[in-house]
């Protein structure tokens, strides 16, 4: 064991000269090469972890701990953390999101590169619980296991293997609903107060899809078509009926693509074919321009959405307004931290792990400026969550979210997620922008996804 | 003579003995180009024969390695549809956006290049600008003025009474907004090499053919044309393998978001190069995606650049580099 740390801290001596001498790289793909003989995530994960105790033991002020998020917001922990010295300086890298859980794989594939926390998105979690390269936080030196009781239920279902394994810890979820803008709604005479809509298109009034429509009429009525009610029917009507069963098209290795998503791609069709939506697409320069023309009352989204628009659209601070959405509670994206095995310092990136996943300080320190809501329930018992949200007018939101996340349904994630996304996605285009039938849209998707996957053992 | 017969060993020992002489005499010379020649094989030399040695393989780059023969390839070539549309929908990019913009660099490069124009240091400069700006910012603008309802070239054609279009949105407007997007960008890099070519041409032969009284016509395709050959090959040949690379401007226009697929509507902005890297970082597990299925995606296109590459340049008949 000693000889094998010297051999090791040697080789890690030779690595960091080559460095010295411009080569860095080729330790990296000789450290690749290595990987990839013996192709076998469990050796190497050993190693790691056999090569990494030593500076813990050693001198705990020295260690540094690398974090990968994708939000600025990951400075907050770091900050907030790293005030506290117990022991590890977190850097917080800010990986932008299209490239995070790519770059996390190929430090995998490559047995190199890895940082010591990793965030990742529900999304893709699938990919990873299926397979190796993240540390079993549930067995020793973690000790997990004693969060489950804590955590929203289906999210720590989401971040465990089906084996058992607890490869990623909850860190925020997306309880989702409808918003809408008081100053849009006053200038069409509609109702503004969050009690009134809310009798008009909540599920906690027995409310359904229908009666959202009818709303949307009055938006588009009363405007004479120059104001809509949301801004694309692919996302806020289909994104938000598709998650009210559950977000995704798997439950375990059963895909449902027919059986999920024809209803809510129907519902979509004919929101957009009775010129509902303001035909904006998502996340672009247009809907942007969308908020600031004041082109649509509303949208079906969930709370993350707070921490974006706060920052780009400021001039609508404090007009927003939310309430449950219709038909059902659902839960919209939210994040995991896990520990790669490839960390050389495991335990103090457990110890920043559960601070910041697992206690209502670490969880609050990113919520409150934010509104990145908390998996771990004790976070809501603090008093921030009954008070008035500014940015929602003084509305008093959090507690709404709270509940919303309390009645969720849910089904696992599986590694092709992402695919079958993109399939559907791709047969849901057809749909708005060709007219496409939804009901052999979503047959086609089911057909193209049970191909994809064929002759694929996970 | 026969004094001095040596045996076919002893030769062959002289021989020995004379390399290793040169050998030793050139060692600086060894010691100077060795540095590309080992750079050379740790990025160059080894990822290409790992990359064919993964193509045998079923990998996700977590799990352990499975070999599976030709099966990645068998796959590709006949079941794989959206693969083959990728590759449809890069030919005909190149076809409709590389060609076209190479004929109008030359073109430029040409008026810039004669006595006609004034500020040719301004046109110059200018047109070579997009090259320059990077790939976010290109994305960020072009998707802007392609908005649906926003967009400046939408509102720009409100004036004409034009009906909205939605440029990324529909899959018939995806490739004409990439090929505008790829024409801007690269116009200007490739007149700048066709000019770079035109500036070498010996101005006396110019003279020479004006004196013999030879018009701008006979000029271009007499001179200019045959001694821009080895440019316009080289040229050719790199935006061959540019194009069939393709991938950052449809990724900015099309790359995909929560609620989209990547390569938009009906796949219409899907290249080649995007499919393959969707396969291996994005999809990723299964037995039509990973690293080793993404692998034997690249050696098809690499196929096809050698191919394409190597037709173009028989069909310009000899070795034009030797012009």
């Amino acid at each position: 064991m000693g000889s094998n740390d010297k051999a090791l801290s040697r080789r890690r001596f030779l690595r960091f000269a080559a460095a010295g001498l411009g080569a860095a790289s080729v330790a990296g793909v000789l450290a690749a090469c290595g990987a990839a003989k013996t192709g076998d995530d469990a050796a190497t994960g050993a190693a790691g972890a056999e090569a990494t105790k030593a500076p813990v033991e050693g001198n705990k002020a020295v260690v540094e701990l690398n974090f990968w998020y994708w939000d600025g917001s990951g400075q907050l922990w770091a900050d907030a953390y790293n005030k506290l010295n117990r022991g590890a300086k977190v850097n917080f890298i800010n990986t932008p999101f299209a490239d995070t859980h790519d770059k996390l794989l190929t430090s995998f594939a490559s047995g190199t590169g890895a940082p010591d926390i990793a965030a990742l998105e529900i999304g893709r979690i699938g990919g990873f619980t299926a397979k190796g390269g993240l540390a079993d936080l549930k067995s020793a030196p973690f000790d997990g296991g004693k969060y489950e009781k804590d955590m929203v239920t289906y999210k720590w279902t989401q971040g465990s293997s089906a084996d058992g394994r607890l490869v990623a810890m909850p860190w925020d979820i997306g309880p989702a609903g409808v918003w809408y803008r008081t100053d849009v709604m006053e200038k069409l005479g509609l109702p503004t107060e969050p009690e009134a809509i809310e009798a008009l298109i909540s599920h906690t009034k027995g409310k359904k899809w229908e009666d959202f429509f009818a709303l949307s009429q009055q938006v588009k009525e009363k405007s004479g078509g120059k104001v809509k009610m949301v801004a694309d029917a692919a996302t806020d009507i289909y994104g938000g009926a598709l998650r009210q069963g559950g977000e995704g098209y798997f439950d375990g290795m059963k895909l449902m693509i027919e059986e999920k998503a024809t209803r809510p791609a129907q519902l979509a069709a004919d929101y957009r074919k009775q010129e509902l939506d303001a035909n904006i697409a998502w996340w672009g320069a247009d809907f942007a321009a969308g908020v600031k023309n004041d082109a649509f009352a509303g949208m079906v989204i969930a709370c993350w959405m707070q921490s974006g628009l706060s920052r780009d659209q400021p001039q609508v601070n404090g007009k927003w307004r939310v309430v449950p959405a219709p038909e059902a509670s659902y839960n919209w994206g939210g994040s995991f931290c896990a520990i790669p095995e490839q960390s050389k310092n495991q335990e103090m990136a457990w110890d920043f792990l559960q601070w910041a996943c697992c206690t209502a300080e670490g969880q609050n320190t990113v919520f409150k400026p934010t509104g990145i809501f908390p998996a771990y329930k004790p976070a809501w018992a603090d008093p921030l969550y009954d008070e008035p949200v500014e940015f929602f007018g003084g509305q008093r939101a959090y507690r709404m979210w709270a509940n919303i996340a309390d009645n969720v349904a849910s089904i696992t994630r599986s590694p092709y997620d992402l695919q079958a996304d993109d399939i559907v996605n791709a047969e849901m285009a057809k749909v708005m922008k060709e007219g496409k039938d939804p009901v052999q849209a979503m047959k086609d998707a089911e057909a193209a996804a049970l191909k994809a996957i064929e002759g694929s053992t996970p | 003579m026969a004094t001095t017969t040596f045996t076919v060993a002893e030769q062959k020992a002289q021989d020995r003995r004379t390399r290793r002489r040169e050998a030793k005499r050139n060692v600086w010379a060894y010691v100077f180009v060795a540095p590309f020649f080992f750079l050379y094989s740790v990025f160059g030399l080894f990822p290409l024969l790992y990359g064919v040695f993964l193509s045998f393989h079923q990998w996700d780059g977590i799990s352990k390695m499975k070999w599976v023969g030709l099966l990645n390839y068998v796959k590709l070539f006949t079941v794989d549809d959206v693969w083959w549309q990728a590759i449809y929908n890069t030919v005909w990019l190149f076809v409709v956006a590389t060609v076209p913009q190479l004929l109008l660099a030359l073109i430029l490069a040409f008026i810039i290049n004669s006595g006609y124009i004034r500020f040719k240091d301004f046109f110059r400069a200018a047109y070579f600008m997009p090259f320059v700006a990077s790939a976010v910012a290109v994305g960020i603008l072009f998707s802007s003025l392609f908005g649906l309802q926003y967009g400046m070239f939408n509102y720009f054609l409100s004036f004409f009474g034009v009906e909205k279009i939605d440029w990324l949105g529909s899959a018939l407007w995806l490739k004409p907004s990439i090929v505008l997007v790829t024409i801007w960008q690269w116009t200007g890099y490739s007149m700048i090499i066709f000019l770079a070519g035109l500036q070498s041409i010996n101005p006396e032969l110019y003279e020479a053919a004006r004196v013999d009284g030879a018009d701008t016509s006979d000029v271009f395709w007499k001179i200019t044309m045959p001694l821009m050959r080895p440019v316009i090959l080289f040229q050719v040949v790199t935006s061959i393998i540019g194009a069939m690379q393709n991938f950052d401007i449809p990724v900015m226009l099309a790359g995909g978001t929560q609620s989209s697929a990547p390569g938009g509507t009906d796949h219409a902005g899907l290249t080649a190069m995007m499919q393959l890297y969707w396969s291996a970082f994005k999809y990723n597990t299964g037995s039509k995606s990973g690293f080793g299925y993404a692998s034997a995606m690249s050696f098809i296109l690499f196929f096809m650049i050698v191919t394409f590459s190597y037709l173009y340049n028989r069909a310009n008949g000899r070795n034009l580099t030797e012009d």
